[in-house]
């Protein structure tokens, strides 16, 4: 085992991806197994995987704020506050399509800036800031949409245009813009300033402010970009859903956070991987699919995504505890 | 003298990159006082730690009252009648001295706790001990001494049958050292085992009946206290170890220009009314009691605590420093007296530590040059001739010494030209400090102005050109080397106290 986790190439890819990457795959046999082979198939995976990009890009937004050692249990709620903004602009206001995108990303980073700054200037809890914009995520989109559902066009109507961005003539082009902005991601956390600065407060803010960093400007961008983050995946969340009703939205905190840690992503703080994260969100949705396949209770899902919570959090507290 | 009741035997302990214990051995009798000596880092306090259990033995047996144990935790340790009384007091500031010593094993009354009774018995303990301590006191009100005291009674109260002083008298004046004496006198006439460790050569002349001498985490040997002399335990001590010469005078160049004017510098209670200059190429000693307001002080100025009012002069100009921002601009560099919390960010690596203070300089826009990064560390690890495996080596997987210069090569990165340490050897082992010294000695000689905070009287004197006392947050002296002796410093010292 120890020979294993040395081997040079083991190392360069991480011990723990290997083994996320062979779950998965364990995961997608079983299923095919158990449902006779009607789960196998490029076509039911790309329709499947329509359902997960939205899924994608919140956990992606949330391994940064997890990477300050923070938690943002706002994520899903303020998503679901992003897509009926924006639809409501569309279908009430007649405010032109790309412009009702453009809404969805200004609202998310709305929320990022004002997490951010709580938790960063004030020195308020993230989980606090966070169980707050919750519920002021809901509320604020009840009121905005007169607490009506918001239907986003279908493809062939007017507007339609944005479905493109999830499939293009049989082309994923969801999964290409989130392997892409995955990978703009992963170059932010391990090559810029930002990210060098985001895991180091995140595994010990005090030493940062120390050695004279703006520790508060770079704890807030971690959220700033994390509302980015969640408001491309308002967009994809209808492009797969198409309808959005008020006052929902929390059951996706789980899913991303869940997906995060996972990947590798410690909730200490300090340690973060985007790959992991997005293999992670693989697994997550693997599981999701697979339940239906087999027609198996929808409610099953919530219990395992809370045990794989706990499991991959204990799993993170217990190598800390050796190393120390 | 009585008989036997603690043996450790061939106790070896590794950490990463450290051999903090090589085969170490310790008796104690009943009825006895037994110092434990060695300088910082010969691995007391590990030795220690594995005694009651916070660390757990690589190798070696350890025999209490007659029986092979291992203790898992100080709970074990304690319920034993091993007990430890810390360095740094672990007592919680808003709850009543009873409360502190019961903590953890309330007496209740039926769900209630029954805090009428813990007063009783937190009485009885005051009055075993011949002092008096109201036990309804809230212990954040009560002074260092005292607050000693009481750890002492919680000690007693878990029937102790060893009980382990860690340097109780840090912290202590004159007059609370002699009524902690007097205590652990009577303890040992009552059959205690007492070991008692203590870095003050003229304690333990007073108070030990032993000595086991430690170095670099080895056996030195064991000694009985009245037959030896201080030059005998002194040996034992540093043996091999030849430190830079101690300073006999001021070697900063005559006319240097002042860098740094601290000026009636107030920030909370522990620095009031605080000034003092800081010349070119000079080393200043900050020295007193632990919690003498030096590291608030150091703290103040560097804008990681906020300021009440005062000015700070750099290089003859006024400075507003707010925020660590601030005074790392204006050249300014703090090494902390507790580099893992404050000084270095232990998951990452070396080259990302020495760049820390200063990524705009190694970075293209948002990018970090990587490269440039790692050549200005293998630089810096080869200056300061850092052991370590790579610049990519991850900074927890080094020694104290060699996190000490990581920290310090951060702040040669960032051309800082007043640099601030903080108890710069504390927790460092023998032959790295030396190194640390020829260290500063050297950055002074370049033009560096250094102040140095130092709890150790011997460190204050062998590097210092300048010395400022402080006591309770004020300053209380001014020296300089060829006119400071050991006892004019403690005088000044304690001098608000008594």
């Amino acid at each position: 085992m120890e020979s294993i986790k040395q081997n040079p190439l083991v190392k360069k890819v991480g011990f723990n991806r290997i083994v996320l990457c062979i779950v998965l795959i364990l995961m997608y046999a079983l299923f095919c197994a158990l449902t006779g082979g009607s789960f196998a198939g490029t076509r039911r995976i790309l329709s499947a995987l329509n359902y997960a990009y939205f899924l994608g890009f919140l956990s992606l937004a949330v391994t940064f704020v997890i990477a300050t050692g923070g938690i943002d249990f706002s994520i899903g709620p303020v998503m679901f506050c992003c897509a009926l903004m924006a639809g409501f602009s569309f279908t009430m206001y007649g405010v032109p399509m790309g412009g009702a995108l453009v809404i969805s990303l200004v609202v998310g980073i709305a929320f990022g800036i004002f997490n951010g700054y709580l938790v960063a200037y004030w020195d308020v809890p993230s989980f606090i800031t966070s169980m707050a914009s919750m519920n002021i995520a809901k509320g604020l989109a009840s009121v905005f949409t007169k607490t009506q559902s918001v239907s986003w066009p279908q493809s062939s109507q007017d507007g339609g245009w944005f479905r493109s961005l999830v499939t293009l003539d049989g082309i994923p082009m969801g999964l290409i813009i989130l392997l892409v902005i995955a990978v703009v991601c992963a170059v932010i956390l391990n090559k810029t300033k930002m990210g060098r600065y985001i895991l180091s407060l995140g595994s010990n803010k005090e030493a940062v402010r120390l050695s004279g960093v703006n520790v508060k400007k770079w704890e807030m961008s971690a959220y700033v970009l994390c509302g980015l983050l969640v408001g491309i995946a308002a967009i994809f969340f209808v492009g797969a859903y198409t309808t959005v009703q008020p006052g929902y939205g929390d059951q996706y905190n789980n899913e991303a956070i869940a997906g995060c840690v996972m990947g590798g992503t410690s909730m200490a703080g300090g340690l973060a991987s985007i790959s992991g994260t997005i293999i992670g969100v693989l697994i997550i949705s693997l599981l999701q699919e697979g339940i239906m396949a087999l027609g198996l209770d929808k409610n099953l899902q919530l219990i395992i995504t809370g045990v794989i919570v706990i499991v991959a959090v204990f799993a993170d507290v217990v190598a800390r505890r050796r190393k120390n | 003298m009585g008989e036997v009741i603690l043996t450790m035997k061939g106790i070896d302990k590794s950490f990463p990159g450290v051999h903090a214990l090589d085969h170490v051995d310790l008796e104690v009798r009943k009825g006895e006082v037994h110092a434990l000596m060695g300088e910082n880092g010969a691995g007391k306090s590990t030795l220690m730690k594995v005694l009651t259990g916070i660390y757990k033995k690589d190798s070696g047996t350890i025999t209490y009252e007659g029986k092979e144990v291992e203790f898992h935790n100080t709970r074990e340790a304690q319920d034993a009648g091993v007990v430890i009384v810390h360095q740094e007091l672990n007592m919680l500031g808003h709850l009543t001295v009873a409360q502190n010593i019961f903590i953890g094993r309330e007496f209740k009354k039926g769900i209630r706790i029954d805090d009428k009774k813990m007063n009783e018995e937190a009485r009885k303990l005051f009055d075993r001990m011949h002092i008096d301590i109201d036990p309804k006191e809230t212990m954040s009100n009560l002074t260092v001494g005292k607050q000693q005291m009481c750890e002492i009674a919680k000690a007693i109260s878990h029937e102790a049958k060893v009980i382990i002083f860690d340097e109780p008298s840090a912290a202590l004046t004159e007059a609370e050292i002699e009524e902690l004496f007097k205590i652990i006198r009577d303890l040992r006439d009552q059959g205690l085992g007492i070991i008692y460790i203590s870095h003050r050569m003229d304690e333990i002349k007073v108070i030990t009946d032993r000595v086991t001498v430690m170095r670099d985490g080895a056996y030195v040997g064991t000694l009985i206290t009245k037959d030896c002399t201080k030059d005998d335990i002194i040996n034992m001590m540093v043996g091999r170890v030849i430190y830079e010469d101690p300073k006999t005078k001021n070697m900063t160049p005559p006319g240097a220009p002042v860098v740094l004017k601290v000026d009636h510098l107030n920030a909370g209670k522990m620095v009031q009314d605080v000034s003092f200059e800081l010349h070119k190429g000079e080393v200043l000693g900050f020295s007193g009691l632990m919690g003498a307001g030096r590291t608030e002080t150091m703290r103040a100025l560097f804008g990681a605590d906020p300021i009440d009012s005062g000015d700070i002069y750099v290089n003859g100009e006024k400075v507003t420093i707010k925020s660590p921002q601030d005074a790392v601009k204006h050249g300014i560099g703090y090494l902390s007296e507790d580099r893992k919390r404050f000084g270095i960010v232990v998951q990452k690596s070396v080259a990302e530590n020495t760049t820390m203070a200063d990524l705009d300089e190694f970075s293209n826009g948002p990018f970090i040059n990587k490269k440039k990064e790692k050549e200005i560390a293998e630089k810096f690890v080869k200056e300061l001739d850092t052991k370590t495996p790579g610049v990519d080596q991850l900074v927890v997987n080094l020694s104290g010494g060699n996190q000490q210069k990581v920290v310090i090569a951060k702040w040669l990165t960032r051309n800082c030209d007043i640099l601030i340490f903080d108890e710069p050897t504390r927790g460092i082992d023998v032959g790295a400090k030396n190194e640390i010294y020829k260290l500063m000695n050297q950055l002074a000689a370049e033009g560096k102005a250094i102040i140095m905070v130092s709890s150790e009287m011997t460190e204050i004197l062998r590097m210092s050109d300048r010395i400022v006392v402080m006591c309770e947050g004020k300053k209380t002296g001014e020296l300089d080397i060829s006119e400071a002796t050991q006892e004019n410093i403690m005088n000044m010292a304690t001098r608000e106290i008594s």
